[in-house]
């Protein structure tokens, strides 16, 4: 849908001539507001939310002790630890092919701690790597954590596989929002999961309000104040997905378009930002945490753990767009140490460790139980869980980004420019 | 045995035609597994098609040879830094071997040592250690407190020059200091005997002498700068790109297998023609057809 | 550098040449400023590993933890031990290798000379990132090919599970060896074309069979080539990080492999601490070798004139092996 579209869905929706409900279906924005909705922690079921897409209705504020209402799978107490599964040969140890920062060591530590298998965390700098060493093939791997746009893909090469559910007991799949979930069905809509959800969250940026001292809240304003007030201190991701797609949402179209002119111009604009960059990098934590960098292209846990250490860097999350996404648990393809990838992903899935862990990295979860888990000083931290107003314009990555010819040629020619 | 090793009979040269072929065996096996089919892989991918989601499609098509010209940038820029980096090693290098060269005895390999042992820390380590000098609590917090604000240093050209030529000045001074010190310094005596003065004994006897060396020199720094990738990536912040970084980028970001490898056969062939071509100038001027590299 | 002597002078002391004492201080500061160059950083280093804070940045304090830390940190002290597993084997090889191939091709034909010597350049010539994912694209498909075949020969033998060959330590030193046998053999065969023949050919004339000239009288020769090599091997795999990153097996990191995975989740100074300790370990390493050189060096100096002057003057092997 372009901008004439939208808006013009917008005045029939002002003019009174579809209904809201219409309105959020068609432009697609009723996923996001749906989301959250089904995910902060007090609103329960909020009165924007389409019959629809979303389970929150279902989706009880009060701790449910109780098992879910239509819970198949889960006959275990959902608030027990975690214990590993009897009579299984673990193995001695597990490779996690993750991002950096997502992982509590301590969570990690207590896995090992309970089953004897020594973990090792391997975190890479984006999905393009992850699948390029996937396409290599012997790679080792076990546990993936790949992001809601590479399940196509991944399903259609077969690089990851159809989760085994009769070892995951702990997943209780009706407590996950089904928008957000909706990824890890390969084909879509199926009823074959390749993964569940770990978190979701958004993609903005970080201000270090010591120095930043004009109004920030668009992708305009970003590129805009790069290029003048904060030449040398800005930083973009190493990343095609986002830096392409936000400079894409500047222009004021879709984060995710692959269309040739829109295209242009978001390499143009990249092309004249360059030089006024501090860097393009994804590991954007050191240099914003020692005033090197004072404005940051920034992922959600980030944002919070670089907010925890200095109060005085706020998350932004755009006005005028942006993307939200969601990041997955899911079993690599031949795995040599299946058993103990499945234990593990069990484990992650258990309401009380997902919500340790949530606690360490900052980004925000999908089941409800484990929301429920949370300290009030998380779930109030506008950053992991921001109001709904927030989040009505960003979209999730579509698929084709991951192949496309196009955004990788963008993305080579602005990198050697 | 009255003989001299090389015998002359039939069955004697055969012999020794056998003895050659198993002595040079393991080594043509290693090579032929480990970097002859390696590289004929290359050649086969660099004729093909990218897979829709990335990697290697079956093709036969020079596309992507004839797309190579948009990559000529990151090839320019490297060839820059590769010839500015080498020409840096030099200068800093060349005073330093010689004065290695001309102390004495456990001084100098103490002070030769010297030079290796950052070597043996670890390359990533070392790199790293300049992002804290030139970050923003290094260099530039003291140029503050004289008065220069707002100076940046890290992600530039500059800095990604400053690590190349501290992780490749070793590299230079070795071959160099070997040289110059098999210089025979009666010949020094003998110019000096001659009425010449400092300078033209230097242009003339001793940086000759010391070609060898150079030449050694200049291809171990060179070559390697070519297909460096870690300390711009490190060091120049994203913002400066080389050859290396794009062949990264092609065989794990775009997962443009094909493009990268065409482009990976013509940097080894450039590269090569480039060796090949300063070998036989420098080899121009001497008796000795075997350039003696160290 | 020696100071002019002019001949003839009528008072018993050398003229001041002021100029070249000028020059000299020139070349020891120059030196001075080079060593301080190249050893700032590694002194942040080790000064940074004492850091009793966390950011590697920031110095607050200093205390040992991180020494503890790292001894106690089983991935890091496994890649350490992988790394110096992989060197020792890639020297062991590439030196091995390298002098017999050079050695060799002493005696080929010209056209199998040319043809080395093109092999040689090319492997020293290919980028680390290109020779690392080709090589990890021939074991993959090698692999794929191997296998099938070697559980297929298991089964029809009934010898039970086949062994399935994957990366690992062996494929970093195979990868490895590829690089460092090409600088062996270049550094060999300089040795050998500047080798002094009248040494080798007086063992002939009396009448040594050749495996005795060879160890008598060649290899002592060859020794300072063979030994340089072996160290540039070792230095070399030990410091590789792109190759190494691409043919390494699961769960088997080399040093280099796990500092840039560190780099990735947030360093700490626990990584200067390593590389502290391997500095310590190698300096205290070279100073031992140093001394013991020293003492042999004070027998073997008539040796040593001889070879630095490097007059060709075939002497009776009378010399004490080295």
């Amino acid at each position: 849908m372009d901008r004439n579209e939208f808006v013009r869905h917008y005045e029939d929706w002002q003019r009174g001539r579809i209904s809201r409900r219409q309105f959020m279906q068609v432009t697609g924005l009723g996923l996001a507001s749906a989301v959250v909705a089904a995910c902060a922690p007090s609103t329960g079921a909020s009165p924007s939310a389409s019959a629809k897409p979303s389970a929150a209705p279902s989706t009880a504020p009060s701790v449910a002790a109780s098992v879910a209402p239509s819970a198949s799978a889960a006959t275990t107490d959902p608030m027990a630890d975690w214990t590993p599964p009897k009579g299984v040969d673990l193995g001695k140890e597990l490779v996690i092919t993750t991002w950096p920062n997502y992982h509590d060591p301590k969570t990690i530590q207590q896995f090992t701690d309970l089953t004897g298998v020594k973990v090792e965390l391997n975190p890479l700098g984006s999905n393009e790597e992850m699948l390029a060493k996937l396409l290599i093939g012997n790679t080792g791997w076990d546990v993936l954590v790949p992001t809601n746009y590479t399940f196509e893909t991944y399903g259609s090469k077969k690089l990851v596989e159809e989760l085994d559910l009769t070892k995951l007991p702990r997943l209780d799949v009706t407590r996950y929002d089904k928008n957000l979930l909706a990824p890890g069905y390969y084909p879509a809509a199926s009823s074959s999961l390749f993964g569940f959800n770990k978190d979701w969250g958004t993609t903005g940026y970080t201000i270090n309000t010591t120095h930043v001292t004009k109004p920030m809240a668009t992708w305009k304003d970003f590129f805009d104040l790069a290029q003048t007030d904060y030449s040398g201190k800005v930083t973009i991701h190493d990343y095609q997905l986002t830096s392409i797609g936000n400079a894409l949402v500047y222009h004021g179209y879709s984060f995710n378009s692959v269309a040739e002119a829109e295209l242009a111009k978001a390499e143009e604009l990249l092309i004249a930002v360059k030089k006024h960059l501090y860097a393009i990098t994804s590991d954007y934590q050191p240099p914003m945490k020692d005033g090197s960098a004072w404005v940051a292209m920034t992922w959600t846990n980030d944002a919070v753990q670089l907010n925890r250490a200095f109060p005085e860097i706020q998350y932004v999350i755009a006005s005028d767009g942006g993307e939200i996404w969601s990041d997955f648990f899911a079993v690599v393809t031949g795995t040599a140490h299946r058993e103990a990838a499945y234990a593990f992903l069990d484990f992650m899935a258990t309401p009380k460790v997902g919500a340790k862990d949530a606690e360490f990295h900052g980004a925000p979860l999908v089941d409800s139980l484990m929301i429920e888990l949370l300290p009030a000083s998380v779930t109030s931290n506008k950053i992991t869980y921001p109001d709904q107003a927030a989040l009505t314009k960003l979209e999730f990555g579509t698929a084709e980004l991951l192949t496309s010819k196009a955004r990788a040629e963008v993305w080579a020619r602005f990198k050697s420019a | 045995m009255a003989t001299d090793g090389r015998a002359d009979a039939a069955p004697g040269r055969w012999r020794s035609r056998v003895v050659t072929a198993l002595l040079l065996g393991p080594t043509s096996a290693w090579y032929f597994l480990l970097l002859l089919a390696p590289l004929v892989i290359l050649v086969a991918f660099s004729f093909g098609a990218r897979a829709p989601e990335g990697g290697y499609a079956p093709a036969f098509q020079l596309d992507n040879y004839l797309e190579l010209p948009t990559r000529v940038t990151a090839f320019t820029n490297t060839l820059w830094m590769a010839v500015g980096g080498t020409f840096l090693c030099l200068v800093v290098g060349y005073p330093l071997a010689y004065y290695l060269a001309t102390r004495a005895g456990a001084k100098r390999t103490l002070l030769v040592v010297l030079v290796v042992v950052p070597f043996w820390t670890s390359f990533l380590i070392r790199t790293y250690a300049w992002l804290t000098i030139l970050g923003n609590n290094g260099i530039p917090a003291l140029l503050e407190g004289l008065g220069a604000d707002d100076v940046v240093l890290l992600n530039t050209p500059p800095a990604v020059m400053l690590g190349i030529v501290y992780n490749y000045l070793p590299l230079m001074v070795f071959p160099l200091y070997v040289s110059l010190e098999r210089l025979d310094k009666r010949l020094l005596e003998a110019s000096k005997d001659l009425g010449a003065g400092r300078l033209a004994t230097f242009r003339q006897v001793t940086l000759p002498l010391s070609a060898p060396g150079l030449l050694s020199g200049v291809l171990l720094v060179f070559i390697p700068i070519m297909g460096e990738y870690i300390i711009p990536a490190m060091l120049g912040g994203g913002k400066v790109f080389f050859i290396g970084n794009a062949l990264v980028d092609l065989f794990l970001q775009s997962r443009d297998w094909p493009f990268g490898s065409a482009a990976s056969i013509v940097l080894i062939l450039v590269t090569l023609i480039a060796v090949s071509l300063y070998l036989w100038l420098g080899s121009r001027g001497q008796v000795r057809r075997e350039v003696s590299i160290l | 550098m020696s100071q002019g002597t002019a001949p003839g002078t009528h008072s018993g002391r050398p003229p001041v040449d002021r100029a070249g004492r000028w020059v000299d201080r020139a070349f020891r500061t120059h030196a001075a400023l080079v060593y301080l160059f190249l050893y700032v950083p590694i002194g942040l280093v080790v000064l940074f590993s004492f850091n009793a804070g966390d950011l590697t940045g920031e110095l607050r304090g200093l205390s040992l933890r991180w020494y503890a830390r790292a001894l106690d940190d089983r991935f890091a002290m496994a890649a350490l031990q992988n790394s110096l597993v992989v060197g020792a084997w890639t020297a062991i090889l590439a030196t091995s290798l390298g002098t017999i191939a050079a050695l060799a091709l002493l005696r080929a034909p010209r056209p199998v000379r040319a043809v080395f010597d093109a092999i040689t350049y090319v492997a020293i010539i290919i980028p680390g990132i290109v020779i690392g994912i080709a090589t990890l694209i021939f074991f993959v498909n090698m692999f794929g090919w191997v296998n099938p075949w070697l559980e297929y020969l298991w089964a029809s033998a009934a010898l039970g599970t086949p062994p399935t060959i994957r990366t690992g330590l062996h494929t970093i030193v195979a990868a490895h060896v590829v690089f460092t046998m090409a600088i062996v053999m270049i550094l060999v065969r300089a040795r050998l074309a500047g080798m002094d023949r009248s040494l080798t050919e007086a063992s002939f004339d009396l009448f040594a069979p050749p495996l005795r000239t060879f160890v008598q009288v060649t290899l002592p020769q060859l020794w300072p080539a063979i030994i340089t090599g072996a160290l540039l091997a070792f230095t070399f795999s030990f410091d590789d990080f792109i190759i190494a990153s691409f043919v390494a097996g699961p769960g088997q990191p080399t040093l280099p492999m796990y500092v840039f995975a560190s780099i990735r989740r947030g360093i700490t100074p626990e990584i200067n601490a390593i590389a502290s300790m391997v500095l310590g370990v190698t300096v205290t390493a070279l100073v031992i070798v140093g001394l013991v050189y020293r003492r042999q060096a004070r027998q073997d100096r008539t040796a040593d004139d001889l070879e630095r002057g490097d007059l060709a003057v075939a002497v009776p092997v009378t010399e004490e092996p080295r």
